[in-house]
């Protein structure tokens, strides 16, 4: 790691003020911006360390309109084990959460650290190897070289795909992201969290420099709303999907009366699949219906050479989380 | 097995502590000065500056850098060697140290970070000849064979112990799904969580 300046603000209003600074990284837990700086990809001057404002930033609470908030600095651990999380509403939520990486990880990583870090992509985060998105050459790399693990659709001059679990079940949510910075405050849908049309030269998601996301708020859900989290991976425990999907269904009897589909580890942001959800609506659940949505779910999927696999895997991954939420 | 000196000067310490001879050693480098108007945020570094620690339950004051990980500070700079470096990114579990009595990559941890925590590390499940029941178990049971993933598993099986009392299998796979031991003696380790939790340390 490069030495830099390690800054501890005592309130939001220094933190944005530091994080205002040129050069500046904001960081919580840290896990993804400590493994990139000992890789050299990120050297920042300074480092703003918002876990001193854990007070504000951290932590669930239900609205009295029956909103929930998530502090940016919630870890992974508390939303698994949290009281207002064992809501059917957050089973998809909480299930990607407690399977993400490892208890060690879960135990320090932040909700809003899961959503933002960086591609896991071999190639932008080694830094012997001169790719597009890293800015340090001319092509995708992945597109031609190994990329098994890499996007099946919505790519186009890079490859990467979006690593978080917990992305995918807060966009089927429909859930909302405050942010700060300078004087103003945000709040927006997380769609706008991530770009439309992800490029190479495009990062993860759509913060402005300076800009701290604070918290993350889930609408109250109706009564009938369930949601569910599946995905697939090479190993039990201790690994990134290669594939996955969350669902919100609600049911209206025996038929769907609302469905979100959001598949992620499949491009390089989650991706709403709002036609194989519409094909779901009045609809009684059956594993028919379900394999035709799924295909819809991966129609136009374009796959590189070494990850075909994950059409029939991700199909079969989008099946496992309608059933499970349609139980 | 013999405690690590609080205060002693190791080959290591003394190398690293060598170079850095005529930093300040008041603690606090302001770095940051604003031009005017409202405070300050407190920083430090990016040379080095002291902090306290409190490991194992005694504060301990340690010079760090603002890079300098948590493992890193444990092992080269208060000579507590029992966590190790071996993968360095989090993806091992050999590094594992409780924070707040969290399993936690000690890798990934900026020092700095670690300030106000209370830290439990392999050598504060020992006194001279008396060893933590767990510790017995690992060696009666076969726990190791390299021996070197065994510290940061030791550390998520108290964990484990702590937050579960008698766990299930399932629950001993789940808390210690982030410990990986290239010999593979999981089956074992998971032995001796079973017998501490059972009492049986004789």
């Amino acid at each position: 790691m490069k030495p830099f300046t390690y800054i501890v603000p005592k309130s939001l209003d220094e933190a944005k003020e530091a994080a205002a600074q040129p050069n500046t990284l904001v960081k919580g837990a840290g896990l993804d911006i400590v493994d990139r700086m000992k890789e050299r990809l990120q050297t920042p001057q300074n480092i703003v360390n918002l876990l001193p404002l854990k007070a504000d930033l951290a932590g669930i609470s239900v609205e009295a309109n029956g909103d929930v908030r998530i502090g940016a600095l919630t870890t992974l651990t508390e939303i698994e084990n949290h009281e207002a999380m064992r809501d059917p509403v957050f089973t998809a939520l909480v299930k990607a959460a407690s399977t993400t990486g490892t208890p060690q990880v879960r135990n320090r990583g932040t909700i809003a650290g899961n959503i933002l870090q960086f591609t896991r992509c071999w190639y932008v985060r080694s830094e012997a190897f001169h790719c597009l998105h890293g800015g340090r050459g001319p092509t995708c790399l992945a597109m031609t070289g190994q990329n098994r693990y890499h996007a099946v659709m919505g790519w186009s001059d890079c490859v990467r795909v979006h690593p978080s679990n917990v992305a995918p079940p807060l966009l089927a949510l429909d859930a909302e992201y405050s942010t700060v910075i300078g004087k103003e405050t945000r709040r927006r849908k997380f769609s706008e969290l991530f770009p439309a049309e992800p490029r190479a030269e495009n990062p993860e998601h759509t913060l402005q420099e300076g800009e701290i996301v604070t918290a993350i708020h889930i609408k109250k859900q109706a009564a009938n709303v369930r949601t569910a989290y599946a995905e697939s991976r090479e190993k039990e425990s201790f690994d990134w999907a290669t594939t996955a999907c969350s669902v919100r269904i609600a049911m209206d009897g025996n038929k769907i009366a609302a469905a979100d589909i959001v598949l992620g580890a499949v491009a390089p942001v989650p991706m709403p699949r709002p036609k194989a959800a519409a094909m779901l609506i009045g609809k009684e659940p059956s594993k028919r219906l379900f394999l035709r949505v799924a295909d819809m779910a991966f129609q136009g999927a374009a796959p590189l050479a070494h990850n075909a696999f994950k059409l029939p895997i991700g199909k079969a991954v989008v099946r496992d989380a309608l059933e499970q939420a349609t139980r | 097995m013999s405690h690590p000196p609080d205060h002693g000067v190791s080959r290591r310490s003394f190398l690293k502590g060598s170079a850095v001879v005529g930093i300040a050693s008041t603690g606090i480098t302001a770095a940051t000065k604003a031009a005017a108007g409202p405070p300050v945020p407190e920083s430090f570094g990016p040379g080095e500056h002291e902090i306290t620690l409190l490991v194992n339950g005694k504060n301990k004051l340690v010079k760090v850098e603002t890079r300098t990980t948590l493992l890193d500070a444990l092992r080269d700079r208060m000579d507590l060697t029992g966590a190790k470096k071996i993968c360095d990114r989090g993806a091992c579990g050999g590094c594992t140290v409780l924070v707040d009595g969290s399993p936690t990559n000690s890798c990934l941890m900026l020092a700095m970070d670690a300030v106000g925590t209370e830290l439990r590390t392999v050598e504060g499940l020992s006194n001279g000849d008396d060893a933590h029941p767990l510790l017995e178990n690992f060696v009666k049971c076969d726990a190791l064979q390299c021996g070197f993933c065994t510290p940061g598993m030791v550390m998520s099986s108290i964990a484990c112990l702590e937050k579960r009392g008698k766990p299930s299998p399932d629950e001993m796979r789940q808390d210690l799904s982030g410990n990986l031991c290239r010999c593979g003696t999981y089956g074992r380790v998971m032995e001796a969580i079973g017998r501490t939790a059972n009492g049986g340390n004789k």
